[in-house]
């Protein structure tokens, strides 16, 4: 049989608590690679897909961190090692000095982690994705709720995936191709 | 309805006895501090009933601070913890005030010199007619008699909505905030000045009242924390909170670590980078002797110990962390104060003191028997208070973040509401 290259399997709801619950229940089937896709914020979504807090996190402090040293070792190689200046009495290099403008620095390249983080972990800019090519999709930025599960699932099989989509409640289930 | 005086019923069983054991070890330590004989005995003892003096003056201006903030935010999670706060603003009033009274009777053939300096120098010619004996007392008792009229009127609207129910006393309560909060910058800042930084009267710093006031709200907001943990785990507000409360007030302890730290930070800069002699001799004299080690300590205990424990989300709820963690920010503003006050008095180094100890315990146990008492003169939250509701993470009518708590936290509402303590929902 010619089989097309499925990208998944997405099922159409009609309220925000249909798709609430069905993520629920899609949640505790223990798929992985799966998503929704809601015309606005839905309260409580992220708890009932079981999502973990965000690792966006971990990027801004490693970009705390690299910004402080750097505003550090940069004021120090250029006051005290490269070009040692006198400046007012002090000391050519001292800590105190060095401070403003290296908690500036940390400032910055944590924005830089979180920013270029989201991004990253979005697998972002992506100029193209299957789910555009469907055209009942285009009703999510409407008034349709859309939850989607990826052919890459371990657990992903067309028939029982789409029989579990049709128990959660979704009126309409279709397969879209890569 | 209650027979019994207690309307919290708050059951501290084993614990009850603490607070008089604590006065009686305070009253222990202080006479055994006069038994081993320092060299200056009465000028020890001053420094140390200043030192905690500030100490619990800090816990009683963070609570009043906290309550105001809270009417000025029209917040709606802080409400079960407000009640608890309104008591302990009203130590203000009689305890402070007593508390005050060997500062009073110590404070020129004690504690300041700058009283009797026989030919005023320029730097105490500069700060006439504020420092003047006139001028201290005038300023001292128009501070305590501040707090106390904010403290009493914020409370005694509060208790009054416990009976009406109206929201006359919600309006009533943001008036005094409003008004209090200008008036609580200015006194706390004079009263900081005029008990603390004159102890070296030379030295002038204008971030001064704000670094005090960073540290003390930082104490009073790990206190607030513990505290909601007991009332919770004794059942007495355990039905109006939400699990967003001790995230909030954990987050609030982080915003003050760095705060204080920021404070802290930006006037060692500002004097280290002027280089004034005028202004640098305060930390000079701070860098000599074990001083040098306390301000280590308290650079990485007041600041990065619990700015990188508080760093981390889920930190906040984890109450085996941040229990010890409240109980370290108390160690720690200690350590602050001393570091500010005792300098004058032990130039060489730090001296933990019996009488530090001494004093200082039995300031703990005198307030919280007297607390105690305030907390079971009333109900243990605002029972009708109108955003109670929020609180409780039940509904939001204004769907904003300001509102009071995550927005994603909020459960659906009940068919039937809870009923507490036969308040209306």
């Amino acid at each position: 049989m010619n089989k097309l290259n499925a990208y998944g399997i997405v099922a159409e709801f009609r309220t925000s608590a249909d798709i609430l619950h069905a993520a629920e229940r899609v949640r505790d089937a223990g798929f992985r690679k799966w998503d929704v896709f809601t015309p606005f914020p839905v309260h409580g979504m992220d708890r009932a897909m079981g999502l973990r807090n965000s690792k966006v996190g971990w990027f801004a402090f490693l970009g705390g961190v690299v910004g402080y040293t750097t505003g550090m070792l940069m004021i120090w190689f250029m006051n005290a090692f490269d070009y040692p200046l006198v400046v007012g009495g002090k000391p050519m290099f001292s800590p105190f000095f060095a401070f403003p403008p290296s908690y500036e620095l940390t400032i910055l390249f944590g924005a830089f982690g979180s920013l270029f983080g989201m991004l990253f972990l979005n697998r972002l800019p992506r100029l193209h994705h299957p789910l555009l090519k469907n055209r009942r999709f285009a009703l999510v930025t409407h008034d349709r709720f859309f939850l989607v599960i990826e052919s890459a699932d371990p657990k992903y099989s067309e028939t029982e995936t789409r029989i579990l989509l049709e128990q959660v409640g979704s009126r309409h289930i279709e397969v879209v191709e890569e | 309805m209650n027979k019994n005086v207690d309307k919290t019923g708050l059951d501290l069983s084993r614990w009850r006895q603490v607070p008089t054991m604590l006065i009686v070890f305070g009253l222990a330590s202080v006479g055994l501090g006069f038994l081993v004989q320092p060299p200056e005995p009465i000028r020890q003892f001053a420094f140390s009933w200043l030192l905690s003096f500030m100490f619990f003056l800090g816990l009683c201006a963070g609570a009043l601070f906290l309550v105001m903030a809270h009417h000025l935010f029209d917040a709606g999670w802080s409400v079960p913890m407000r009640r608890f706060l309104e008591h302990i603003a009203a130590l203000f009033f009689p305890w402070v005030f007593v508390l005050f009274i060997p500062i009073a009777l110590m404070a020129k053939p004690v504690i300041y010199p700058w009283m009797t300096m026989t030919s005023p120098d320029h730097a105490l010619h500069a700060k006439h007619p504020l420092f003047t004996i006139p001028g201290f007392y005038i300023v001292s008792v128009a501070c305590l008699l501040t707090w106390w009229w904010l403290s009493n009127r914020l409370r005694y609207w509060s208790v009054r909505q416990d009976e009406t129910g109206t929201a006359e006393p919600t309006y009533k309560m943001r008036f005094y905030s409003c008004l209090g909060i200008f008036l609580f910058a200015v006194t706390l800042t004079l009263a900081v000045i005029m008990w603390m930084k004159a102890l070296q009267h030379q030295w002038f710093s204008t971030m001064y009242g704000v670094y005090y006031f960073a540290g003390s709200v930082w104490i009073t907001l790990g206190t607030t924390y513990v505290i909601t943990l007991v009332l919770q785990r004794r059942g007495l507000i355990s039905e109006v909170l939400h699990n967003h409360q001790f995230y909030f007030l954990g987050s609030l302890l982080f915003a003050f670590t760095v705060f204080y730290a920021y404070i802290a930070f930006s006037q060692y800069f500002i004097i280290w980078n002027a280089n004034v002699p005028e202004e640098t001799f305060w930390y000079v004299l701070r860098e000599k002797g074990t001083w040098w080690w306390v301000s280590m300590v308290i650079i990485f205990g007041h600041f990065f110990l619990p700015f990188l424990a508080l760093l981390r989300i889920d930190v906040k709820s984890i109450f085996p962390l941040m229990v010890p963690l409240c109980a370290w920010t108390w160690l720690m503003h200690f350590l602050d104060l001393s570091f500010n006050i005792m300098p004058v008095l032990h130039p060489s180094g730090f001296v933990l003191h019996w009488m530090d100890i001494g004093c200082w315990a039995f300031m703990a146990g005198l307030l919280a028997k007297a607390f105690l008492r305030n907390f079971a003169s009333t109900a243990p939250y605002p029972i009708k208070d109108p955003r109670l509701v929020e609180a409780m993470g039940l509904a939001h009518p204004v769907p904003t973040q300001i509102s009071g708590g995550e927005l994603d936290e909020t459960d659906e509402i009940p068919a039937v509401h809870p009923q507490i303590h036969g308040g209306r929902l």
